[in-house]
């Protein structure tokens, strides 16, 4: 089962790499938060799921509000970044797996994939609601890396991480002057 | 209670100084009264003291303290005495703001929440209009974030011991990342507007931000404070080398004072480094200097760099002097610590470090003509900075002692 | 007087400056007034302060938060090279106008010198010298911006290195107190440092350093300061070396060395001097030279060579007066001065090198071959004077900073002290007292008698008698018109290395990268490529940061 919401993780973070449009981005966001809201709740973090689950999915609902219209996955210029999704995926497993060790691979592996898909994404996008997205998925992996153990505040974090993320996709878009 | 009314209250200034922000006058008042009350919060608090008023344990330590009330003086001083053509009300509202988040990051009982609300900040000021494209402005402190955020997950893990060295590296090269230092730079465009410049978090919110990523990593990952220090010290001469140099050699005035900001960390990031009490110590001198000489001198700068406005006068030559470390400013007291802890930790790191201070003298010559003929409320700013600089160089025990060493 | 009053003669010039700014700005002319009454308020405290206790007096006033406490002191020692400061830093400052900018500075400059005598540690002066050192460096530009001045980054190289110093001592011995440093801590590479800080701070260097370069100034006003305030700084330091080597240096060869130092720095102040083409250029070498015959006086490492360069030291102060105040022409104020700076007898100088030179030569070995070079110099020096009196003016200088009367006056009075060499003598082993061991002989000098280990210098029968006949000369003298010159004297031997010297310096100077290599070291294009589209470099530097700490 956590290997399962592990695997969403990545699909999630996956598809917000490569997705260009706001229902890709909001359908990546959702599945991240769902992922992470189930590892959560396995781990007994019942109370901090609840809140990222709220958070998230806030924020991938916000998300389909604004952002270039339609799916935008494999757009022309996306086979680096699935590529790159892949190779993200493996190191990953890598880490997560065969050098680290105890209980909880699953979830070791979901925020590192988390973690590091919305960092690629955030190095290559010029859309707004695309970086915010991304930034949204970065907050809720952070916010998730609290309830590994030991987690002392790992509630806190939670619920700062839905909140920050709905608030991020919440924000109006920015164009530059001029642009 | 002191904690959270450290993050409400400003939070509060800055959210009716942007709703209020057709009556500058009200928004500037109102602005003010909240920060002051923000400031008298973190004032009373105890270092060290948990708060649990609203389910979160929030506690300030005593450095963290200490920078926050020095960059509230600045940021008093800096409205009070704003330059020409500054919007007192923008000035208050962008402080007000950065000043929530510095007493959230400083405050937060754990480092992933201090992250969390740096990248709260970090996309609220990418949201502002600016020159640069919103994706761009996001790009560099978001992804410092992930990189601390990778940090964390490698310190959460089980393993052996190059677990801990890899999340040694996420924290290091993801504060680099959030200041902007090299080699994690943020791109930069000199004519654009401060708020939404990286000005902001190398010179306002870095500090803060340092010192708790820091102390956080220190206990994080305690078997790799070796490593730490090492990055540290690495990245602090490739700063301090690069930084005191490109600021001498630059086109752009502007870019000249992004670059002794950078060189200015290097320095710090050394002291951090030496892992000694002496080199903190140093550290945190930088880092009030910055908070309370450089960064005010670089807002008043401002105007004459527009104006393309150079001299040679005595008041030039003072703010040279602050900004190259020269006594009786704050940067000779934060050297001898340096070169202190260097000497104490390994001699010939003191050697190089003694040699690289002299690199600062030509990139501040170059600075203090950047001010131009100051007159008015700009020469009063320039005359305020120098005077906390002279105060900080002459005796800075009690600042010092605010912040626990 | 209660310690508490040491704080007097640094507090004293700083409201001095304090006022002149004030006043300055609202545009009353009273700048030059209460700057120099503060310094001279300050002269006279410290007299005031000493007098009654005649020992050393002492006040700790807690931590100041970068390791170092903030102590006060003040022994003789103290009194003597705060009086060399003082006394040259008022007259100046109450004799020629200045803009009360330049007051301000100057008496800024003035308190942190003083700040830095009365230092009770190394640190803290460290933190003042550099602190004269910025100030002076501003005066200078505040006079002139494009004249010559000391380099500020090696003055500040100077008095950091002075802090590293300082630094070593606490982490090896614990302390860098003069009084209480360990004598096993004041080791080689701290003297060293300490050296360096000495001779650059002071420009102590053989070839023409700033304390020549300065000279060259149009106006000579900052020029006066500058010399008076630092020469002296540079001096200090290596007598407050010996207390932290209880009365000796780490090893004896480091006498010699900085002995044979002081000597090449007063042969080549004295070689420029007789190649001078101006009066002005051969004026530019006199203070070095003194500086470099104090020093190696100082480095003999004997009581009579210390008790030899405190009397260079203030007699340096005194004739520093003289030369900034000397128009640039010929005439009786300038022979005055030059006589009185080249060691014409019966001067003080004569007195003070004849004493820095016997102490050398009565220690013989190494270092009484540098005496032997030291009396070689002289010989030079004396020359060199001697054709300055033939030499065409200079540039001249504007007449409301001269006063060529007062600058005949501190001439004639240094010729006329030297039957007071005895005098000068006591007190100066007084002071020497505080930081190493003086022998009783020298204590047993009467006020006409000097005493030493191999001789018994009898300075008024001697030199008395040589004063009323100088005079009786002088006064017997008739004026003459001055007769038209067909070109400079020849110089006693030409100085071939210094002109390749300049070009090598100027050559170095112009250094740059070669054009076709300045897109290696690119900001603009390493900023674009740090923040540009891809950051490659930031992955690229963390693959190289996990590298290189998981190995």
């Amino acid at each position: 089962m956590t290997a399962v919401a592990a695997f969403v993780a990545w699909i999630g973070g996956a598809v917000i790499l490569v997705a260009d449009g706001r229902r890709g981005l909001a359908l990546g966001l959702g599945l991240v938060t769902a992922a992470i809201a189930g590892l959560a709740f396995a781990a007994g973090q019942h109370a901090a799921a609840i809140a990222v689950l709220a958070g998230g999915a806030a924020a991938a609902a916000l998300r389909l509000r604004s952002g270039p219209p339609g799916w935008g996955l494999t757009q022309p210029g996306s086979t680096p970044r699935i590529i790159l999704a892949i190779v993200i995926g493996i190191l990953a497993l890598y880490f997560a797996t065969s050098l680290s060790t105890g209980d909880g691979s699953p979830l070791r592996f979901a925020w590192l994939v988390v973690i590091a898909l919305s960092a690629a994404r955030l190095l290559d996008c010029e859309e707004p609601a695309t970086a915010l997205t991304a930034a949204a998925t970065l907050a809720l992996g952070i916010g998730a890396v609290a309830s590994l153990p030991p987690a002392a505040a790992g509630l806190a974090a939670a619920i700062v991480a839905g909140l920050v993320a709905a608030g991020i996709s919440a924000l109006p878009e920015v164009r530059p002057h001029g642009a | 209670m002191e904690p959270e009314l450290a993050v409400a209250l400003p939070a509060a200034g800055a959210a009716f100084a942007v709703a209020l922000r057709p009556r500058p006058r009200l928004a500037l008042i109102l602005g003010a009264v909240l920060g002051a009350g923000g400031v008298a919060a973190v004032l009373l608090a105890t270092p060290g003291a948990a708060s649990n008023l609203l389910g979160i344990t929030l506690s300030l330590s005593a450095a963290g303290r200490s920078m926050l009330i020095v960059a509230a003086i600045s940021l008093a001083f800096v409205v009070i005495l704003a330059p020409v053509n500054a919007e007192r009300s923008a000035l208050l509202r962008w402080g007000l703001a950065g000043l929530a988040g510095m007493a959230g990051i400083a405050a937060a009982p754990t480092l992933e929440v201090s992250v969390l609300v740096l990248l709260a900040l970090v996309v609220l000021q990418a949201t502002v209009e600016g020159g640069r494209p919103h994706a761009r402005r996001l790009r560099a402190p978001a992804f410092a974030v992930a990189l601390i955020g990778l940090g964390l997950v490698f310190a959460r893990m089980a393993g052996p011991p190059v677990l801990e060295r890899l999340a040694a590296v996420g924290l290091v090269a993801g504060l680099t990342a959030a200041l902007g230092a090299l080699p994690y730079m943020h791109e930069f465009d000199a004519d654009e507007r401060t708020a939404t410049s990286p000005i902001p978090w190398i010179a306002f919110v870095g500090p803060v931000l340092a010192i708790v990523v820091i102390t956080r990593t220190h206990e994080l990952v305690p078997s790799a404070a070796g490593a730490v220090g090492a990055m540290l010290i690495g990245l602090g001469l490739l700063n301090i080398v690069w930084g005191c140099v490109a600021a001498w050699r630059t086109e752009l005035p502007g870019a000249a004072w992004r670059y002794s900001f950078i060189a200015d960390w290097g320095l710090a990031m050394c002291g951090f480094g030496l892992g000694v009490a002496e080199g903190e110590a140093g550290a945190l001198l930088i880092l009030y200097a910055i908070l309370l000489t450089r960064l005010p001198l670089y807002l008043w700068s401002r105007q004459p760099m527009r104006e393309r406005a150079q001299t040679d006068r005595p008041v030039n030559l003072l703010v040279a002097a602050a900004l190259a470390g020269s006594a009786p400013f704050a940067g000779f007291p934060a050297r001898i610590l340096l070169l202190r802890a260097a000497t104490s930790v390994f001699w010939p790191f003191a050697l190089v470090l003694a040699a690289a201070l002299l690199l600062w003298i030509p990139s501040s010559l170059r600075l203090g003509r950047t001010m131009g003929m100051p007159k008015g409320r700009q020469m009063a700013g320039i005359a305020v900075a120098l005077a906390f600089s002279l105060a900080l160089g002459l005796y800075p025990q009690p600042l010092l002692l605010l912040a626990g060493r | 007087m209660t310690p508490p009053a040491l704080l007097i003669p640094i507090v004293l010039p700083i409201l001095g400056a304090a006022i002149a700014a004030t006043a300055g700005r609202a545009g009353h002319g009273i700048a030059r007034a209460s700057a120099s009454l503060g310094v001279w308020g300050a002269a006279v405290a410290v007299v005031a302060i000493w007098l009654p206790v005649r020992s050393t007096q002492e006040i700790s006033l807690g931590q100041l938060g970068f390791g170092s406490p903030f102590d006060l002191r003040l022994d003789m020692i103290g009194l003597v090279f705060s009086l060399a400061v003082l006394i040259p830093a008022a007259t100046l400052l109450a004799l020629q106008p200045r803009t009360w900018q330049e007051n301000t500075v100057a008496g800024l400059g003035v308190a942190a010198a003083m700040a830095a005598i009365e230092a009770g540690g190394v640190l803290m002066t460290a933190v003042a010298g550099c602190t004269a050192a910025t100030l002076v460096v501003i005066q200078l530009d505040v006079e002139d911006l494009r004249a010559p001045r000391p380099s500020w980054a090696l003055l500040l190289a100077a008095w950091l290195a002075l802090a590293w110093a300082g630094v070593v001592l606490q982490v090896v011995g614990g302390t860098a107190v003069y009084a209480a440093v360990p004598v096993s801590a004041m080791t080689v590479p701290v003297f060293a440092l300490l050296a360096f800080a000495s001779i650059f701070g002071g420009g102590l260097v053989p070839w023409r350093g700033w304390t020549s370069a300065i000279w060259s100034r149009t106006s000579l006003r900052a020029a006066g300061l500058a010399v008076a305030t630092l020469q002296p700084l540079a001096l200090y330091l290596f007598v407050r070396a010996y207390e932290l080597g209880d009365g000796h240096y780490p090893q004896s060869w480091l006498n010699v060395v900085l002995a044979a130092w002081g000597v090449l720095v007063a042969f080549g102040a004295a070689a420029r001097a007789q190649a001078a083409t101006t009066r002005r250029e051969y004026m530019a070498e006199v203070l070095p030279g003194l500086a470099g015959f104090a020093l190696m006086a100082l480095a003999v490492g004997s009581a009579l060579g210390l008790i030899a360069a405190l009397i260079l030291t203030a007699s340096t102060a005194i004739i520093v007066i003289g030369i900034a105040l000397l128009p640039d022409r010929g005439g009786a104020p300038s022979l005055l001065v030059t006589a009185a700076a080249a060691g014409v007898p019966p001067g003080l100088v004569f007195g003070g090198r004849i004493l820095g030179l016997g102490a050398a030569i009565e220690a013989g070995g190494a270092m009484g071959l540098v005496g032997l070079a030291g009396v070689a110099t002289w010989l030079v020096a004396a020359a060199a004077a001697a054709r300055s009196v033939g030499l065409p003016a200079g540039r001249g200088r504007s007449a409301v900073e001269t006063l060529p009367r007062v600058a005949m006056m501190i001439g004639a009075a240094m010729l006329a002290l030297g039957p007071a060499l005895a005098l000068a003598y006591l007190a100066a082993s007084a002071a020497a007292a505080d930081v190493m061991n003086v022998p009783a002989l020298a204590q047993a000098t009467g006020l006409g008698t000097i005493v030493t280990e191999s001789t018994v210098v009898p300075v008024v029968s001697l030199l008395g008698p040589l004063l009323v006949v100088g005079a009786i000369a002088l006064a017997l003298s008739k004026r003459t018109g001055l007769t038209p010159r067909t070109g400079e004297p020849p110089p006693l031997f030409p100085l071939y290395a210094a002109q390749a010297a300049a070009r090598i310096v100027n050559a170095l100077r112009r250094a740059a990268v070669p054009s076709e290599y300045r897109s290696l070291f690119n900001p603009r294009a390493l900023e674009n490529v740090a923040a540009g589209g891809t950051p490659l470099l930031w992955l690229a530097s963390i693959v190289a940061l996990a590298i290189a700490v998981t190995r």
